[in-house]
Protein backbone atom coordinates (compact mmCIF):
# COMPACT_ATOMS: atom_id res chain seq x y z
CA UNK A 1 0.00 0.00 0.00
CA UNK A 2 1.38 3.41 -1.02
CA UNK A 3 2.23 5.86 1.60
CA UNK A 4 2.83 2.96 4.55
CA UNK A 5 5.51 0.99 5.69
CA UNK A 6 5.64 -2.60 5.74
CA UNK A 7 2.93 -3.76 8.06
CA UNK A 8 2.31 -0.03 9.45
CA UNK A 9 4.41 0.80 11.90
CA UNK A 10 7.66 2.44 10.81
CA UNK A 11 10.81 0.74 11.16
CA UNK A 12 11.89 3.00 14.33
CA UNK A 13 9.24 1.46 16.25
CA UNK A 14 9.13 -2.14 15.16
CA UNK A 15 13.15 -1.93 16.43
CA UNK A 16 11.78 -0.20 19.69
CA UNK A 17 9.33 -3.16 20.00
CA UNK A 18 11.33 -5.95 19.10
CA UNK A 19 14.18 -4.92 21.72
CA UNK A 20 11.22 -4.97 24.48
CA UNK A 21 10.09 -8.60 23.14
CA UNK A 22 13.92 -9.59 23.24
CA UNK A 23 13.80 -8.59 26.94
CA UNK A 24 10.51 -10.59 27.55
CA UNK A 25 12.02 -13.83 26.02
CA UNK A 26 14.80 -13.53 28.29
CA UNK A 27 12.64 -12.81 31.43
CA UNK A 28 10.16 -15.35 31.08
CA UNK A 29 6.70 -13.98 32.34
CA UNK A 30 8.16 -10.65 33.21
CA UNK A 31 6.43 -7.30 32.12
CA UNK A 32 8.66 -5.15 29.84
CA UNK A 33 7.21 -1.24 29.37
CA UNK A 34 7.48 -0.01 25.66
CA UNK A 35 6.61 2.66 23.77
CA UNK A 36 3.24 1.62 22.42
CA UNK A 37 1.70 3.65 19.28
CA UNK A 38 -1.39 5.04 18.61
CA UNK A 39 -3.09 1.98 16.45
CA UNK A 40 -6.04 2.92 13.84
CA UNK A 41 -8.37 0.46 16.19
CA UNK A 42 -9.53 1.65 19.55
CA UNK A 43 -8.14 0.33 23.00
CA UNK A 44 -9.30 -3.23 24.09
CA UNK A 45 -9.33 -4.68 20.75
CA UNK A 46 -5.92 -5.52 20.14
CA UNK A 47 -3.76 -2.63 19.92
CA UNK A 48 -1.14 -4.58 22.08
CA UNK A 49 -1.43 -7.39 19.95
CA UNK A 50 -1.14 -5.86 16.60
CA UNK A 51 1.87 -4.06 17.56
CA UNK A 52 3.60 -7.36 18.29
CA UNK A 53 2.71 -8.56 15.38
CA UNK A 54 3.42 -6.28 13.39
CA UNK A 55 7.30 -5.83 14.63
CA UNK A 56 7.62 -10.13 13.93
CA UNK A 57 5.47 -10.23 11.21
CA UNK A 58 8.18 -10.99 7.73
CA UNK A 59 6.63 -11.14 3.88
CA UNK A 60 7.23 -15.07 3.96
CA UNK A 61 4.97 -14.96 7.18
CA UNK A 62 1.49 -16.47 7.39
CA UNK A 63 -1.06 -14.80 9.64
CA UNK A 64 -4.29 -16.73 11.30
CA UNK A 65 -6.40 -14.42 13.60
CA UNK A 66 -8.89 -14.99 15.80
CA UNK A 67 -10.97 -13.41 18.28
CA UNK A 68 -12.99 -15.99 21.13
CA UNK A 69 -11.89 -19.12 18.94
CA UNK A 70 -13.35 -17.75 15.58
CA UNK A 71 -11.71 -16.40 12.54
CA UNK A 72 -14.74 -15.45 10.94
CA UNK A 73 -15.74 -12.42 14.17
CA UNK A 74 -15.26 -8.17 13.41
CA UNK A 75 -12.05 -8.62 15.28
CA UNK A 76 -10.44 -10.91 13.25
CA UNK A 77 -11.88 -10.04 10.19
CA UNK A 78 -10.34 -6.77 10.65
CA UNK A 79 -6.91 -7.41 11.96
CA UNK A 80 -6.69 -9.73 9.28
CA UNK A 81 -7.10 -7.84 6.69
CA UNK A 82 -5.27 -4.89 8.10
CA UNK A 83 -1.94 -7.21 7.90
CA UNK A 84 -3.34 -8.02 4.22
CA UNK A 85 -3.51 -4.68 2.70
CA UNK A 86 -0.30 -3.25 5.07
CA UNK A 87 2.20 -6.09 4.70
CA UNK A 88 0.52 -8.42 1.89
CA UNK A 89 0.79 -11.24 3.80
CA UNK A 90 -1.02 -14.45 3.10
CA UNK A 91 -3.51 -15.07 5.03
CA UNK A 92 -5.20 -18.58 6.56
CA UNK A 93 -8.19 -19.48 8.49
CA UNK A 94 -6.38 -22.82 9.64
CA UNK A 95 -3.74 -23.34 12.46
CA UNK A 96 -1.76 -25.72 11.69
CA UNK A 97 -0.85 -23.15 8.28
CA UNK A 98 -0.25 -20.23 9.79
CA UNK A 99 3.47 -19.25 11.19
CA UNK A 100 2.32 -16.35 13.16
CA UNK A 101 -1.43 -16.54 14.97
CA UNK A 102 -2.48 -13.50 16.85
CA UNK A 103 -5.48 -14.70 19.62
CA UNK A 104 -7.60 -12.61 21.48
CA UNK A 105 -9.28 -14.93 24.16
CA UNK A 106 -8.27 -18.07 23.09
CA UNK A 107 -5.29 -21.04 22.03
CA UNK A 108 -6.02 -23.39 19.37
CA UNK A 109 -7.41 -26.88 20.17
CA UNK A 110 -4.62 -27.96 17.27
CA UNK A 111 -1.33 -28.13 19.30
CA UNK A 112 1.37 -25.27 17.68
CA UNK A 113 4.27 -26.14 16.71
CA UNK A 114 7.99 -25.09 17.65
CA UNK A 115 7.83 -23.19 13.98
CA UNK A 116 5.11 -20.95 15.08
CA UNK A 117 4.61 -17.60 17.31
CA UNK A 118 1.10 -17.26 19.24
CA UNK A 119 0.38 -13.80 19.93
CA UNK A 120 -1.80 -13.03 22.73
CA UNK A 121 -3.97 -9.43 22.91
CA UNK A 122 -3.97 -8.24 26.63
CA UNK A 123 -6.32 -6.06 28.39
CA UNK A 124 -4.69 -6.19 31.60
CA UNK A 125 -1.10 -7.57 32.16
CA UNK A 126 -0.56 -7.12 35.61
CA UNK A 127 -2.30 -10.19 37.26
CA UNK A 128 -2.10 -8.32 41.30
CA UNK A 129 -3.98 -5.92 40.37
CA UNK A 130 -6.99 -7.01 42.25
CA UNK A 131 -4.70 -7.44 45.01
CA UNK A 132 -2.17 -4.59 44.89
CA UNK A 133 -3.49 -1.50 43.41
CA UNK A 134 -0.53 0.30 43.77
CA UNK A 135 1.63 -0.19 40.34
CA UNK A 136 4.81 0.28 41.91
CA UNK A 137 3.92 -1.62 45.30
CA UNK A 138 2.98 -4.31 42.24
CA UNK A 139 6.19 -4.30 40.54
CA UNK A 140 7.84 -4.55 43.94
CA UNK A 141 6.06 -7.52 44.97
CA UNK A 142 7.16 -8.99 41.65
CA UNK A 143 10.77 -8.16 42.21
CA UNK A 144 10.96 -10.31 45.81
CA UNK A 145 8.49 -13.06 44.49
CA UNK A 146 5.80 -11.72 46.85
CA UNK A 147 3.00 -14.03 46.04
CA UNK A 148 1.53 -16.09 48.40
CA UNK A 149 -1.77 -13.31 49.05
CA UNK A 150 -2.87 -14.58 45.48
CA UNK A 151 -3.92 -17.58 46.89
CA UNK A 152 -6.52 -15.08 49.39
CA UNK A 153 -8.44 -14.32 46.38
CA UNK A 154 -8.25 -18.31 45.02
CA UNK A 155 -9.40 -19.44 48.85
CA UNK A 156 -12.19 -16.77 48.94
CA UNK A 157 -13.74 -18.42 45.81
CA UNK A 158 -13.43 -21.86 47.28
CA UNK A 159 -15.19 -20.68 50.49
CA UNK A 160 -18.27 -19.24 48.42
CA UNK A 161 -18.30 -21.19 45.63
CA UNK A 162 -16.81 -24.53 46.67
CA UNK A 163 -14.27 -24.57 43.67
CA UNK A 164 -12.00 -21.78 42.77
CA UNK A 165 -14.20 -19.81 40.43
CA UNK A 166 -12.09 -18.21 37.91
CA UNK A 167 -13.19 -19.38 34.55
CA UNK A 168 -10.77 -16.82 32.29
CA UNK A 169 -7.50 -15.24 33.12
CA UNK A 170 -6.66 -17.52 35.88
CA UNK A 171 -2.99 -16.83 37.10
CA UNK A 172 0.10 -19.01 36.19
CA UNK A 173 3.48 -19.43 37.54
CA UNK A 174 5.93 -18.93 35.02
CA UNK A 175 9.42 -20.92 34.79
CA UNK A 176 8.65 -20.98 38.87
CA UNK A 177 9.35 -17.66 39.13
CA UNK A 178 6.95 -14.51 37.89
CA UNK A 179 3.40 -14.41 38.47
CA UNK A 180 1.78 -13.67 35.05
CA UNK A 181 -1.92 -13.18 33.31
CA UNK A 182 -2.66 -15.39 30.51
CA UNK A 183 -4.98 -12.93 29.33
CA UNK A 184 -8.12 -13.46 29.01
CA UNK A 185 -8.22 -17.15 27.82
CA UNK A 186 -10.47 -19.62 29.55
CA UNK A 187 -8.66 -21.78 32.15
CA UNK A 188 -9.70 -24.83 29.83
CA UNK A 189 -6.74 -23.40 27.79
CA UNK A 190 -4.02 -22.77 30.16
CA UNK A 191 -2.50 -26.44 30.60
CA UNK A 192 -2.16 -25.72 26.86
CA UNK A 193 0.65 -23.16 27.42
CA UNK A 194 2.74 -25.63 29.35
CA UNK A 195 5.92 -26.48 28.06
CA UNK A 196 3.81 -25.13 24.36
CA UNK A 197 6.33 -25.35 21.40
CA UNK A 198 5.46 -22.27 20.09
CA UNK A 199 6.35 -19.15 21.23
CA UNK A 200 3.95 -16.70 23.15
CA UNK A 201 4.33 -13.24 23.13
CA UNK A 202 1.78 -10.93 25.00
CA UNK A 203 0.75 -7.70 23.86
CA UNK A 204 -0.96 -5.12 26.16
CA UNK A 205 -1.60 -1.95 24.45
CA UNK A 206 -3.42 0.35 26.75
CA UNK A 207 -1.31 -0.82 29.48
CA UNK A 208 2.18 -0.31 26.58
CA UNK A 209 3.70 -3.75 28.89
CA UNK A 210 4.95 -7.18 26.67
CA UNK A 211 5.54 -10.16 28.01
CA UNK A 212 6.31 -13.33 26.93
CA UNK A 213 6.71 -17.63 27.13
CA UNK A 214 9.47 -18.69 25.39
CA UNK A 215 9.23 -22.65 23.99
CA UNK A 216 9.45 -25.32 25.90
CA UNK A 217 8.86 -23.34 29.66
CA UNK A 218 6.93 -24.64 32.78
CA UNK A 219 3.83 -22.53 33.20
CA UNK A 220 1.85 -23.57 36.16
CA UNK A 221 -1.75 -22.63 37.20
CA UNK A 222 -1.99 -21.40 40.86
CA UNK A 223 -4.19 -23.68 43.37
CA UNK A 224 -4.66 -25.48 46.44
CA UNK A 225 -3.15 -28.96 47.38
CA UNK A 226 -6.75 -30.46 48.32
CA UNK A 227 -8.32 -27.97 45.66
CA UNK A 228 -5.68 -29.07 42.59
CA UNK A 229 -6.10 -26.26 39.17
CA UNK A 230 -9.05 -28.00 37.40
CA UNK A 231 -9.46 -26.90 33.69
CA UNK A 232 -13.44 -26.05 33.53
CA UNK A 233 -15.31 -27.18 30.03
CA UNK A 234 -18.80 -27.87 29.39
CA UNK A 235 -20.53 -30.85 29.86
CA UNK A 236 -21.72 -31.10 26.23
CA UNK A 237 -20.40 -32.63 22.81
CA UNK A 238 -20.43 -30.02 20.28
CA UNK A 239 -23.75 -30.13 18.09
CA UNK A 240 -21.41 -29.10 14.91
CA UNK A 241 -19.02 -31.59 15.28
CA UNK A 242 -20.00 -34.18 17.89
CA UNK A 243 -16.41 -33.00 19.51
CA UNK A 244 -15.89 -33.99 23.28
CA UNK A 245 -12.49 -32.77 24.02
CA UNK A 246 -12.50 -29.27 22.60
CA UNK A 247 -13.69 -25.97 24.39
CA UNK A 248 -17.19 -24.97 24.11
CA UNK A 249 -19.51 -21.89 23.68
CA UNK A 250 -23.04 -21.80 24.55
CA UNK A 251 -25.22 -20.21 21.83
CA UNK A 252 -28.52 -19.44 21.94
CA UNK A 253 -30.44 -19.93 18.95
CA UNK A 254 -33.87 -18.53 19.18
CA UNK A 255 -36.36 -16.97 21.53
CA UNK A 256 -37.98 -19.99 22.80
CA UNK A 257 -34.73 -20.64 25.14
CA UNK A 258 -33.56 -22.99 22.41
CA UNK A 259 -29.81 -23.24 22.59
CA UNK A 260 -27.08 -25.29 21.32
CA UNK A 261 -23.15 -25.90 22.08
CA UNK A 262 -20.39 -25.59 19.52
CA UNK A 263 -16.88 -25.54 19.79
CA UNK A 264 -15.72 -21.88 20.18
CA UNK A 265 -12.65 -23.06 17.61
CA UNK A 266 -13.99 -23.04 14.22
CA UNK A 267 -10.99 -24.09 12.23
CA UNK A 268 -10.85 -27.13 14.34
CA UNK A 269 -14.54 -27.69 14.16
CA UNK A 270 -14.49 -27.61 10.58
CA UNK A 271 -11.48 -30.07 10.02
CA UNK A 272 -13.15 -32.32 11.82
CA UNK A 273 -16.66 -32.24 9.84
CA UNK A 274 -14.79 -32.11 6.63
CA UNK B 1 19.13 -13.43 79.11
CA UNK B 2 19.55 -12.55 75.48
CA UNK B 3 18.24 -9.73 73.70
CA UNK B 4 15.24 -10.16 71.27
CA UNK B 5 15.63 -6.67 69.64
CA UNK B 6 17.67 -3.90 70.62
CA UNK B 7 17.58 0.10 69.63
CA UNK B 8 20.90 1.88 69.31
CA UNK B 9 21.16 5.53 69.30
CA UNK B 10 17.79 6.05 66.92
CA UNK B 11 17.54 9.36 65.32
CA UNK B 12 14.95 10.40 63.21
CA UNK B 13 13.54 13.79 61.68
CA UNK B 14 10.90 15.22 59.80
CA UNK B 15 11.87 18.25 58.15
CA UNK B 16 12.93 20.61 61.12
CA UNK B 17 10.89 18.26 63.34
CA UNK B 18 12.72 15.56 65.67
CA UNK B 19 10.59 12.72 66.06
CA UNK B 20 13.22 10.53 67.86
CA UNK B 21 16.53 11.91 69.21
CA UNK B 22 19.33 9.41 70.57
CA UNK B 23 16.94 6.60 71.45
CA UNK B 24 18.16 3.22 72.77
CA UNK B 25 16.26 0.38 74.32
CA UNK B 26 16.49 -3.51 74.85
CA UNK B 27 13.89 -5.92 75.06
CA UNK B 28 14.08 -9.60 76.21
CA UNK B 29 11.83 -12.97 74.75
CA UNK B 30 8.86 -12.91 76.44
CA UNK B 31 8.95 -9.16 77.73
CA UNK B 32 5.77 -6.61 77.59
CA UNK B 33 7.34 -3.75 77.06
CA UNK B 34 5.44 -0.02 77.10
CA UNK B 35 6.00 2.81 75.02
CA UNK B 36 4.10 5.97 76.87
CA UNK B 37 3.61 9.61 75.63
CA UNK B 38 1.41 12.12 74.65
CA UNK B 39 0.69 12.37 70.94
CA UNK B 40 3.49 13.74 69.31
CA UNK B 41 6.03 12.51 71.68
CA UNK B 42 7.43 10.03 68.95
CA UNK B 43 5.99 6.63 70.00
CA UNK B 44 4.55 5.65 67.00
CA UNK B 45 7.96 6.83 64.91
CA UNK B 46 9.57 4.37 67.54
CA UNK B 47 7.01 1.55 66.92
CA UNK B 48 7.59 2.03 63.02
CA UNK B 49 11.19 1.62 63.32
CA UNK B 50 11.48 -0.84 65.85
CA UNK B 51 9.09 -3.17 63.34
CA UNK B 52 11.36 -2.10 60.17
CA UNK B 53 8.44 -0.09 58.79
CA UNK B 54 10.79 3.48 58.63
CA UNK B 55 14.05 3.59 58.00
CA UNK B 56 15.87 5.39 60.92
CA UNK B 57 18.35 8.49 59.94
CA UNK B 58 20.64 7.43 62.45
CA UNK B 59 21.20 3.78 64.69
CA UNK B 60 20.37 0.69 64.27
CA UNK B 61 18.07 -1.98 65.49
CA UNK B 62 19.40 -5.39 66.01
CA UNK B 63 17.10 -8.64 65.69
CA UNK B 64 18.77 -11.36 67.92
CA UNK B 65 22.21 -9.29 67.42
CA UNK B 66 21.44 -8.59 63.26
CA UNK B 67 21.29 -5.32 62.33
CA UNK B 68 17.65 -4.87 60.55
CA UNK B 69 19.70 -3.06 57.57
CA UNK B 70 21.57 -5.60 56.58
CA UNK B 71 18.47 -8.00 55.93
CA UNK B 72 17.64 -6.71 52.87
CA UNK B 73 13.91 -5.75 51.94
CA UNK B 74 13.38 -10.00 50.87
CA UNK B 75 14.00 -11.49 54.19
CA UNK B 76 12.76 -7.96 56.42
CA UNK B 77 9.38 -8.73 54.78
CA UNK B 78 9.30 -11.98 55.38
CA UNK B 79 10.59 -11.66 59.00
CA UNK B 80 7.36 -9.47 58.96
CA UNK B 81 4.61 -11.73 57.88
CA UNK B 82 5.59 -14.84 60.29
CA UNK B 83 8.04 -13.81 62.86
CA UNK B 84 7.01 -10.68 63.51
CA UNK B 85 3.46 -9.37 64.12
CA UNK B 86 1.98 -5.84 64.04
CA UNK B 87 -1.73 -4.82 65.43
CA UNK B 88 -2.96 -1.24 64.39
CA UNK B 89 -5.11 0.94 66.11
CA UNK B 90 -7.46 0.74 62.99
CA UNK B 91 -8.56 -2.72 62.20
CA UNK B 92 -9.92 -1.90 59.02
CA UNK B 93 -6.93 -0.54 57.87
CA UNK B 94 -5.29 -3.75 58.39
CA UNK B 95 -7.70 -6.24 57.52
CA UNK B 96 -9.40 -6.94 53.96
CA UNK B 97 -12.95 -5.85 54.56
CA UNK B 98 -14.36 -7.91 51.67
CA UNK B 99 -12.38 -11.01 52.25
CA UNK B 100 -14.02 -13.41 54.84
CA UNK B 101 -12.59 -13.66 58.35
CA UNK B 102 -11.17 -17.42 57.39
CA UNK B 103 -9.39 -15.54 54.08
CA UNK B 104 -8.13 -12.81 56.51
CA UNK B 105 -6.60 -15.23 59.25
CA UNK B 106 -5.47 -17.25 56.46
CA UNK B 107 -3.63 -14.60 54.71
CA UNK B 108 -0.49 -15.00 56.53
CA UNK B 109 -0.65 -18.40 56.12
CA UNK B 110 -0.71 -18.50 52.56
CA UNK B 111 2.10 -15.29 51.96
CA UNK B 112 4.29 -17.86 54.15
CA UNK B 113 3.44 -20.73 51.75
CA UNK B 114 0.41 -22.81 53.39
CA UNK B 115 -1.08 -24.33 50.28
CA UNK B 116 -3.22 -26.60 51.40
CA UNK B 117 -7.19 -24.92 51.84
CA UNK B 118 -8.50 -27.39 54.46
CA UNK B 119 -5.77 -27.00 56.39
CA UNK B 120 -6.17 -23.35 56.16
CA UNK B 121 -9.42 -23.55 57.34
CA UNK B 122 -8.71 -25.54 60.59
CA UNK B 123 -6.52 -22.96 61.86
CA UNK B 124 -8.84 -20.12 60.94
CA UNK B 125 -11.34 -21.73 62.61
CA UNK B 126 -9.27 -22.45 65.88
CA UNK B 127 -8.11 -18.80 65.55
CA UNK B 128 -11.92 -17.05 65.45
CA UNK B 129 -12.16 -19.57 68.81
CA UNK B 130 -8.93 -18.53 70.58
CA UNK B 131 -10.00 -15.08 70.37
CA UNK B 132 -13.51 -15.56 71.68
CA UNK B 133 -15.28 -15.21 68.14
CA UNK B 134 -17.86 -17.01 66.70
CA UNK B 135 -16.23 -20.20 64.53
CA UNK B 136 -19.52 -20.17 62.86
CA UNK B 137 -19.01 -16.52 61.14
CA UNK B 138 -15.73 -18.37 59.67
CA UNK B 139 -17.12 -17.14 56.21
CA UNK B 140 -18.43 -13.86 57.24
CA UNK B 141 -17.33 -10.45 55.81
CA UNK B 142 -15.60 -8.47 58.24
CA UNK B 143 -17.38 -5.50 57.28
CA UNK B 144 -20.37 -6.81 59.46
CA UNK B 145 -18.28 -6.57 62.47
CA UNK B 146 -18.30 -4.45 65.27
CA UNK B 147 -15.17 -1.96 66.26
CA UNK B 148 -14.41 -5.00 68.93
CA UNK B 149 -14.63 -7.76 67.28
CA UNK B 150 -12.98 -6.59 63.93
CA UNK B 151 -9.61 -6.01 66.65
CA UNK B 152 -10.51 -9.64 67.87
CA UNK B 153 -9.86 -10.55 64.08
CA UNK B 154 -6.72 -8.38 63.41
CA UNK B 155 -5.69 -10.41 66.91
CA UNK B 156 -5.81 -13.55 65.11
CA UNK B 157 -4.72 -12.47 61.70
CA UNK B 158 -1.72 -11.38 63.01
CA UNK B 159 -1.05 -14.13 65.91
CA UNK B 160 -2.18 -16.91 63.32
CA UNK B 161 2.04 -17.64 62.23
CA UNK B 162 2.85 -17.32 66.29
CA UNK B 163 5.08 -14.65 65.74
CA UNK B 164 7.98 -13.68 68.37
CA UNK B 165 7.25 -9.93 68.53
CA UNK B 166 3.80 -8.13 68.18
CA UNK B 167 3.82 -4.44 67.86
CA UNK B 168 0.62 -3.00 69.32
CA UNK B 169 -0.20 0.36 68.48
CA UNK B 170 -3.24 1.57 70.74
CA UNK B 171 -4.62 -1.94 70.00
CA UNK B 172 -7.27 -0.48 72.22
CA UNK B 173 -7.93 2.82 70.59
CA UNK B 174 -11.47 4.05 69.76
CA UNK B 175 -13.25 1.22 71.69
CA UNK B 176 -15.56 1.89 74.67
CA UNK B 177 -14.54 1.14 77.75
CA UNK B 178 -16.13 -2.54 78.11
CA UNK B 179 -14.92 -3.75 75.01
CA UNK B 180 -11.66 -2.16 75.79
CA UNK B 181 -11.39 -4.18 78.91
CA UNK B 182 -12.17 -7.54 77.05
CA UNK B 183 -9.59 -6.47 74.66
CA UNK B 184 -7.42 -6.39 77.15
CA UNK B 185 -7.82 -9.19 78.49
CA UNK B 186 -8.00 -11.24 75.61
CA UNK B 187 -4.29 -9.65 74.81
CA UNK B 188 -3.21 -10.15 78.24
CA UNK B 189 -4.34 -13.80 78.40
CA UNK B 190 -2.48 -14.75 74.84
CA UNK B 191 0.81 -12.93 75.22
CA UNK B 192 1.28 -15.06 78.30
CA UNK B 193 0.22 -18.31 77.06
CA UNK B 194 1.72 -17.88 73.95
CA UNK B 195 5.11 -16.32 75.73
CA UNK B 196 5.13 -13.67 73.05
CA UNK B 197 7.44 -10.35 73.44
CA UNK B 198 5.43 -7.54 72.88
CA UNK B 199 5.88 -3.58 72.22
CA UNK B 200 3.04 -2.06 72.89
CA UNK B 201 2.36 2.04 72.39
CA UNK B 202 -0.11 3.44 74.25
CA UNK B 203 -1.17 7.01 75.79
CA UNK B 204 -3.50 5.39 78.41
CA UNK B 205 -1.71 4.95 81.90
CA UNK B 206 -4.22 2.22 82.57
CA UNK B 207 -3.45 -0.18 79.83
CA UNK B 208 0.66 0.01 80.23
CA UNK B 209 -0.33 -0.84 84.10
CA UNK B 210 -2.13 -3.91 82.96
CA UNK B 211 -0.24 -4.98 80.26
CA UNK B 212 3.66 -3.82 80.63
CA UNK B 213 6.62 -5.19 82.87
CA UNK B 214 8.43 -2.09 81.84
CA UNK B 215 7.80 1.42 80.79
CA UNK B 216 9.59 3.98 78.68
CA UNK B 217 8.06 7.51 79.15
CA UNK B 218 8.87 9.49 76.05
CA UNK B 219 8.78 13.24 75.41
CA UNK B 220 9.54 15.31 72.41
CA UNK B 221 11.10 12.31 70.78
CA UNK B 222 13.46 11.57 73.73
CA UNK B 223 13.35 9.02 76.28
CA UNK B 224 12.96 10.96 79.54
CA UNK B 225 12.51 7.79 81.95
CA UNK B 226 12.61 4.31 81.86
CA UNK B 227 12.04 1.26 84.47
CA UNK B 228 9.34 -1.46 85.63
CA UNK B 229 6.52 -0.64 85.69
CA UNK B 230 5.09 -0.51 88.96
CA UNK B 231 8.09 1.90 90.13
CA UNK B 232 8.00 4.04 86.88
CA UNK B 233 4.40 4.71 87.92
CA UNK B 234 4.09 4.62 92.16
CA UNK B 235 7.62 6.18 92.29
CA UNK B 236 7.79 8.78 88.90
CA UNK B 237 10.83 10.38 88.98
CA UNK B 238 10.80 12.84 86.16
CA UNK B 239 9.14 15.82 86.51
CA UNK B 240 6.89 14.88 82.77
CA UNK B 241 5.99 11.39 83.85
CA UNK B 242 4.67 12.71 87.28
CA UNK B 243 2.46 15.42 84.83
CA UNK B 244 1.30 12.26 82.98
CA UNK B 245 0.94 10.02 86.03
CA UNK B 246 -1.44 12.68 87.91
CA UNK B 247 -3.46 13.46 85.03
CA UNK B 248 -4.90 9.96 84.78
CA UNK B 249 -8.85 10.43 85.79
CA UNK B 250 -9.51 8.95 88.86
CA UNK B 251 -12.34 6.07 87.95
Amino acid sequence: MDGYNFAYLDEQTKRMIRRAILKAVAIPGHQIPFAGREMPLPYGWGTGGIQVTAAIIGPDDVLKVIDQGADDTTNAVSIRRFFARTAGVRTTTKTAEASVIQTRHRIPETPLRADQIIVYQVPMPEPLYKLEPSRAAAKRRHALADYGEMHVKLYEDITRFGRVAVAYDHPVMVNERYLMSPSPIPAFDNPKMHMMPALQLFGAGREKRIYAVPPFTEVKSLDFEDHPFHPGRAEQKCALCGGTKSYLDEIVIDDQGGRMFACSDTDYCESRRA
Amino acid sequence: MSLLLEARALQKNYGRITALADVSLNLRPREILAIVGESGSGKTTLLNVLAGRIAPDAGEVFYNGAPLSALGELKLRKLQRSRWGFIQQDPRAALRLDVSAGGNIGERLMAAGARHYGEIRATARQWLNAVEIDPERLDDMPKFFSGGMLQRLQIAATLVTEPEIVFMDEPTGGLDVSVQAKILDLIRGLVRRLGLAVVLVTHDIGVARLLADRLIVMRHGRIVETGLTDQVLDDPHHEYTQLLVSSVLPA
